[in-house]
């Protein structure tokens, strides 16, 4: 799930890297006011026992082995701001010192992992509480929706992968997501049993209608760029099927795009793709910034 | 391990270690953004990049075999998708993704081992990145030796009490990383009492400067012009 530099076109990534600054400043500001400046070694400690976590094996059965991911780990441990900026360093280590994933896509992988899987792994124990049945979708959610994410990018920047291999490797997420899920929630009763108090409490009153909106936003956006990528054509059809006002709203815009703007159908394409990762982006922000809201009420 | 053998590179001597952070940093987006631009990149092209990429790591008086067998490390992921485009019937686009990342990755190392982390990041620092995040990554490279080992002794631990060589039981594993998550907790707090006591005022000080020289000018203008006249002209030449 790392990409690494030349597979992402030119446009993919650098909007990517653009939109990544905004979002991981405002983690970045929001872990700051949350944590004083002074539990800065927590962090980084927190980063280094996930990567030495990553070392310890799961059997998965059939004498496979599976390692934690993380992002949901430390959302649920620490909170979404400080997991977003843990999972910065992270991804940022090893970007530049183990050559997993580019410096110039460190935009996309940040914005797959670091953001929108750590916020898709803290929504449902924001909604839930402290379940078993929360931390093990935190932790699937989190995998799937970085993983949506990045084989959507993949496919933007126009790498082909025939219709089998795209089956095939969604029907891994899954299995991975369910993978990562279970160690999740194994993990997190561990530490609970252990000191209750390491794991924080989501604070405020929850107000579960709109976390449960912004789970289903969250996740739906993820699996429909994927969808979106994969069957470009698919607004046209829908726009067929309903005919009337929904196909002039839909082809008039795009028709003025093919005339004027994008001649060829990859940027159009990528066009299309872009703005819908910028949709998702704001989405994310303003989940956030409504988290914060009520969080501070 | 691989972030030793990097450790190790960073602390040589030679015209590239003596560069200043910041110099390096640009120039090595520079070569990345010139790579990742070039559409169609012919055996001529590839072998110019390849040839900036070699000049980098001589004047880094770094061990080309090792660095490029590290480089390699990216291959069976993009050769995953090299082999898709080789189906799709696009030889060209599947050569370039692989010459594309294996340079990247290859110009990537030259920036880590020619550069202490620390230098690095207060580079990274004075370009804009926040400082809560280069603090962080500090924290995080300077105890992932640590905590690591310590990974490592509880899992020598668990080999003596008899688990056998297999991968630990899926409840053992988790609570295996349970305990570790404890610990590190612990040891966070202890860190940041001990580093209280010593005056931590929320910034870690270098002892050399970071001023950027005349020399780490010229540097910068000599790579920069080399990166843009090697772009420029296979515009130009090959329309590329």
């Amino acid at each position: 799930m790392h990409i690494p530099d030349g597979l992402l076109s030119t446009p993919v990534w650098l909007s990517l890297d653009a939109a990544c600054v905004p979002a991981i400043g405002y983690a970045a500001r929001r872990a700051r006011r949350e944590l004083e400046e002074t539990r800065v070694p927590l962090l980084g400690v927190m980063g280094a026992f996930v990567f030495a976590a990553q070392m310890i094996n799961f059997p998965v059965g059939a004498g496979t082995s599976a390692h934690l991911v993380g992002g949901a780990l430390l959302a649920i441990a620490l909170g979404p701001a400080a997991g977003v900026v843990v999972m910065t360093a992270i991804l940022s280590i090893q970007a530049f010192v183990f050559q997993d994933g580019g410096v110039l896509a460190l935009g996309a992988n940040l914005l797959n992992m670091a953001f929108a899987g750590v916020l898709a792994g803290y929504l449902p124990y924001r909604l839930w509480g402290r379940r078993r049945l929360a931390f093990f979708a935190g932790g699937a959610f989190s995998v799937l929706v970085s993983a949506s994410l990045a084989l959507s990018e993949l496919l933007l920047s126009g790498v082909p992968m025939p219709r089998p291999v795209l089956a095939i490797t969604l029907g891994l997420f899954a299995v991975n997501a369910a993978i990562e899920g279970a160690i999740t929630a194994a993990v997190l009763e561990g530490i609970h049993g252990l000191d209750a108090g390491l794991v924080r409490c989501p604070e405020g009153t929850v107000r579960r209608t709109l976390v449960g909106v912004a789970l289903v936003s969250v996740l739906l956006a993820a699996v429909g760029v994927l969808v979106a990528s994969t069957h470009p054509d698919a607004i046209e059809r829908l726009a067929a099927r309903f005919g009337g006002p929904t196909r002039r709203l839909f082809a008039g815009p795009l028709a003025d795009y093919q005339a004027r703007f994008f001649a060829s159908p990859w940027l159009q394409k990528t066009a299309a793709g872009l703005a819908g990762l910028a949709l998702i982006g704001g989405v994310c922000l303003l989940i956030g910034r409504l988290i914060a809201r009520q969080r501070s009420a | 391990m691989h972030h030793v053998v990097i450790e190790n590179w960073s602390r040589g001597a030679s015209l590239l270690h003596a560069r200043d952070a910041r110099v390096k940093v640009i120039l090595l987006l520079a070569f990345l953004v010139a790579l990742a631009t070039t559409p169609r990149l012919t055996p001529a092209a590839s072998a110019c990049y390849a040839a900036l990429a070699i000049a980098g790591i001589l004047l880094g008086g770094l061990p080309l075999g090792s660095l490029l067998l590290r480089a390699a490390i990216v291959l069976p992921f993009t050769a995953t998708f090299a082999v898709f485009s080789l189906i799709a019937g696009d030889a060209p686009r599947a050569a370039g993704l692989l010459v594309k990342s294996y340079l990247s990755a290859a110009a990537v190392l030259v920036l880590v081992g020619t550069t202490p982390l620390a230098k690095l990041l207060r580079g990274l620092e004075s370009l804009g990145a926040p400082r809560l995040l280069t603090l962080v990554v500090q924290f995080l490279y300077r105890y992932l030796f640590v905590i690591s080992e310590q990974a490592q002794h509880m899992r020598l631990a668990a080999l003596c009490r008899g688990s056998g060589p297999r991968p630990l039981r899926f409840r053992a594993a988790a609570g295996a990383i349970a305990v570790l998550f404890a610990r590190s907790h612990q040891r966070a707090e202890g860190i940041h009492q001990a580093m209280l006591a010593r005056g931590f005022s929320g910034r870690t000080e270098l002892l050399s400067s970071t001023r950027i020289g005349l020399r780490d000018l010229l540097f910068l203008g000599a790579g920069l012009s080399l990166v843009l006249a090697l772009r420029t002209s296979l515009g130009v030449l090959w329309n590329l």
